[in-house]
């Protein structure tokens, strides 16, 4: 495979990096892990506000749900967008000749899961403002939101995979003397990796609903017994889910080839532990899941965050076998706007901190005044 | 090189152009929005009015949904479109400027967070911490802008960049300061324009005589400096940027028209209408207006576009990827000697098999595949396409292999164009790919092709 390694060494960017090239990818690492978070809270709330919309017919609670779901799925589906930005942004600076071969291969699709979001969104926005008290009809609506979202995440997902495998490339561009410029095919897609990034939208839904239960507990003008209602089926969601994602990680590790040694890799083994000790604590917080919130949903974020490392560490052994190496990237130290960049960073946790600050005590109803 | 995808009858190009014209209509009124909603606020709560505040309410509900969906979306779909249609290009700038991008992203996170905080508290919070927060969004928002500009602004005219390789030097360019003072002036007259198609729509009458006065001023007073700062931008791009829009290619100078007659007639409909008669605006006259603006903003910003010809990244990478000057701050070399030398089938990677030498067999293949490489990026294949190869051969008169051969020699000659890179006998199976492309009946001499004789 020497050969591919010389392709895909020159197809990086003559001019380099930067910065050193761990930084972009701790950075990609760390805003993936909050994207796919985020991208869960969309499928899982919008799932599940589409149940509580048929559910909701004979059950308040679950009409109540409903409501508020989603509601929270348009807020949460902004920040999916937003927080995708940027490990886009950063897997193009260290993997620029995996990420745009498999883009342009599947050019239509590129751009295409971007309408499927945009109409995925206006959907929801429907579902949510237009649905009163007269909910007839609007459930087409919750319906078409999550059709695009399935969308979406199948296209995204597939453009990773086809990423990983330049062996593959020739196959799929070059047609006897032809070049396949069409755009119109994605290529390889791999249901159990693409499952493992979405089963878990239930566990992580469970878990906000447990948050949601715990948050609202000190006012009082609400209804408690709804509130426990919904931190009890938040709970019981998150555990059902994560264990089926036990069984969904073990048939994606079935799939990966067997000559990356994955099965010992530690950043697996380790990923694997986290997902373990978030099952047990889900176990413990049946009982009192107001409680047991913060907790869990620490937990949780760990295991989020161990999935997105394995899932980078996988990548590196894919990409191993061609000998590529970020580390080796050409580098054009830049500090001025590194230095920008983090100084930035910084200042924009404590400017927005100020009105989350605020919102956060106005919604638990400790203080409405907004501190002043 | 990477692989191409091709955009049947328009290309690339007018795919990027289209989704960008989406993107700044939403994408200004963002920046420009909320100075104008903090001025009507800061008027509710000194003035005692809360009746104004129907109109806040309903302007960050439309301006939520349109730029927070819309504008979002379609600001990522003009990264993800150049991405499949020159990828080496918007590599090439992320290698540049990651960290600039990275800096827009986190006044993106502000936005998100404030803009939602913001249309959830309305009157749930004291009016001093609401009103701050929206002024946080605004100044947010246009810090956004200060920061896309330099990025902008750097691929027409790249300032001391292609000497030093410096971030700030490219950032900071000759075009720099016009072009943000017109945004920023622009954002302005956007913002009032979409206050105007709101505005009708407040039921309280007083509240809507303020409003809709309030908004067509920012509108008039936008539309003036907007104007100021552009005839400054104007004369700060390159020369023969400035002569090509006047006299060298009649469709730069209609465009400019255009950019210039919407502004003029929306100035006037603020100052005919909204002004003098506010509370008989129609709110679908205003929604024509938005139409009108957006046809000037396609005009100003597939200028900018076109000047940039040959070039995607100035003086630097030719528009059809190709790196055509040497960068030795950064220590990159033009490939194009490389490829004069060597070959331009041998350089690309991903070349069908067989074809990277050429013989008496397969030089129609590999002059279609080079000829894909090379001339796609502007023109299409098709006969009906825009900027079609076919046709302007046609229309130029070429039907022999040996007149397309001059005519690749001279390439370099048109002022829109990047030369003909490849070896001679690359240039010869292009030139009767070509041929054959324009007039099926063209006589082609495969031994000319090879030998050249
Ligand atoms: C940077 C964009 C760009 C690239 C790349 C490009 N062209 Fe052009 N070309 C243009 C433009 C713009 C025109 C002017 C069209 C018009 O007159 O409306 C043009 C005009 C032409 C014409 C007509 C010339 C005349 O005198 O009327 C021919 C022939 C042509 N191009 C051939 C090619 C070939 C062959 C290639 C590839 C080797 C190529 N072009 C690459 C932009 C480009
Ligand atoms: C809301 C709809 C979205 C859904 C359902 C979604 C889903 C996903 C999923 C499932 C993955 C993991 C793919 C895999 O590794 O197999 C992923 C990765 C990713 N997504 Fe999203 N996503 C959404 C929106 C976006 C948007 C709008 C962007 C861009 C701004 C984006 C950028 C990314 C990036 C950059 C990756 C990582 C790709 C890689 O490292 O190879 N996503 N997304």
């Amino acid at each position: 495979m020497t050969n591919m390694a010389t392709i895909l060494n020159s197809m990086r960017d003559p001019m380099g990096v930067p910065f050193y090239p761990w930084m972009f990818q701790a950075l990609m690492v760390l805003t993936f892990a909050l994207h796919i978070i985020f991208v869960n809270l969309v499928i899982g709330g919008a799932s599940l506000a589409m149940y509580g919309h048929i559910k909701g017919k004979e059950e308040p609670k679950w009409k109540r749900l409903s409501a508020t779901l989603a509601r929270a799925s348009t807020v949460n589906l902004s920040l999916a967008i937003v927080l995708g930005v940027a490990p886009l942004l950063f897997v193009q600076v260290i993997y620029d000749p995996f990420w745009y071969f498999s883009n342009v291969l599947s050019g239509w699709w590129a751009m295409g899961f971007l309408l499927f979001i945009c109409i995925a969104f206006l959907a929801l926005y429907v579902f949510y403002l237009k649905r009163g008290e007269n909910i007839e009809g609007y459930g087409f609506f919750g319906a078409i939101a999550l059709v695009m979202l399935a969308l979406t995440a199948i296209t995204i997902s597939a453009l990773s995979v086809q990423s990983l495998h330049p062996e593959k490339w020739d196959s799929w561009y070059l047609i006897g003397k032809h070049m396949n410029t069409a755009g119109t095919a994605l290529h390889d897609l791999n249901i159990a990796r693409l499952l493992h990034f979405i089963v878990p939208s239930f566990a992580i839904t469970g878990i906000f609903l447990m948050l949601y239960s715990w948050y609202f507990e000190p006012r009082k003008d609400f209804d408690h017994e709804y509130l426990t209602w919904v931190g009890k089926t938040g709970a019981k969601l998150a555990l059902y889910f994560t264990l089926l994602q036990i069984v969904v990680g073990v048939w994606w590790l079935l799939t990966i080839p067997k000559n990356l040694d994955f099965l010992t890799n530690p950043a697996l083994l380790g990923g694997a532990a986290v997902g373990v000790v978030t099952l047990v604590i889900l176990v413990g917080a049946q009982k009192n899941p107001q409680k047991q919130a913060i907790p869990v949903a620490f937990v949780a974020f760990l295991a989020v965050l161990a999935m997105s490392i394995t899932r980078e560490v996988l990548r590196m052994e894919y990409l191993g076998k061609f000998n590529y190496s970020i580390y080796t990237y050409k580098l054009n130290l830049d500090w001025g706007s590194t230095f920008l960049f983090f100084a930035t960073f910084v200042m924009g946790l404590i400017v927005i901190s100020y009105p989350i600050i605020i919102a956060f005590k106005l919604g638990r109803g400790t203080d409405v005044t907004g501190g002043e | 090189m990477y692989p191409l995808f091709e955009v049947p009858l328009v290309g690339g190009p007018i795919l990027i152009a289209l989704i960008a014209v989406f993107h700044i209509l939403p994408c200004h009124l963002a920046t420009g929005a909320f100075w104008i909603t903090y001025f009507i606020e800061r008027k509710a709560y000194n003035e005692n009015r809360p009746d104004l505040l129907e109109f806040l309410k309903k302007y960050t509900l439309f301006i939520l949904i349109f730029c927070f969906v819309t504008g979002s979306i379609t600001g990522v779909g003009i990264w993800f479109a150049s991405s499949v249609t020159a990828p080496r290009a918007i590599s090439g700038l992320i290698h540049n400027y990651v960290w600039g991008w990275a800096t827009e992203w986190v006044f993106f996170i502000i936005e998100i967070v404030t803009i939602y905080i913001y249309y959830y508290t309305f009157e749930k919070i004291s009016p001093k911490a609401h009103m701050r927060i929206g002024l946080i969004y605004a100044m947010a928002a246009w810090t956004s802008m200060v920061i896309i500009t330099g990025i902008l602004a750097f691929m027409m005219t790249p300032g001391k960049w292609p000497v030093t390789g410096g971030f700030f030097d490219g950032f900071f360019n000759q075009t720099y300061w016009p072009q943000l003072l017109t945004r920023t002036a622009l954002m302005f007259v956007i913002g009032g324009i979409f206050g105007l198609v709101v505005a009708p729509f407040v039921t309280n009458s007083s509240a809507r005589e303020t409003v809709t006065k309030t908004a067509a001023k920012w509108v008039v007073g936008g539309a003036v400096f907007t104007a100021l700062f552009a005839t400054w931008y104007f004369y700060r791009i390159p020369q023969s940027a400035r002569e090509l829009i006047i006299s060298g290619y009649p469709y730069l100078k209609l465009m400019g028209f255009v950019a210039i007659g919407s502004l003029a007639l929306v100035t006037l409909f603020a100052l005919v209408w909204a002004l003098p008669k506010p509370l008989s605006l129609n709110p679908i006259a205003s929604i024509v207006m938005v139409i009108v603006l957006f046809a000037g903003i396609g005009g100003f910003e597939s200028i900018r576009e076109i000047v940039r010809r040959p070039y995607l990244i100035p003086d630097y990478m030719y528009s059809n990827q190709i790196i055509g000057h040497d960068m030795p701050a950064k220590g990159v070399k033009a490939e194009s000697e490389l490829i004069n030398k060597e070959g331009f089938l041998k350089y690309a990677k991903f070349v069908p098999q067989g074809l990277r030498e050429i013989n008496e067999k397969n030089f129609m293949d590999a002059g279609r595949i080079i000829s894909k490489y090379q001339c796609m990026s502007c023109h299409t294949f098709s006969p009906d396409g825009r900027l079609s190869i076919q046709k302007l051969l046609n229309s130029a008169g070429m039907s022999a292999p040996e007149d397309v051969a001059d005519l690749l020699d001279s390439l370099g000659d048109y002022p829109y164009m990047p030369p003909f890179m490849g070896t001679e006998v690359e240039k010869r199976a292009t030139a009767a790919y070509l041929a054959k492309l324009a007039s099926p009946d063209a006589e082609v001499d495969p031994k000319w092709v090879v030998n050249g004789e």
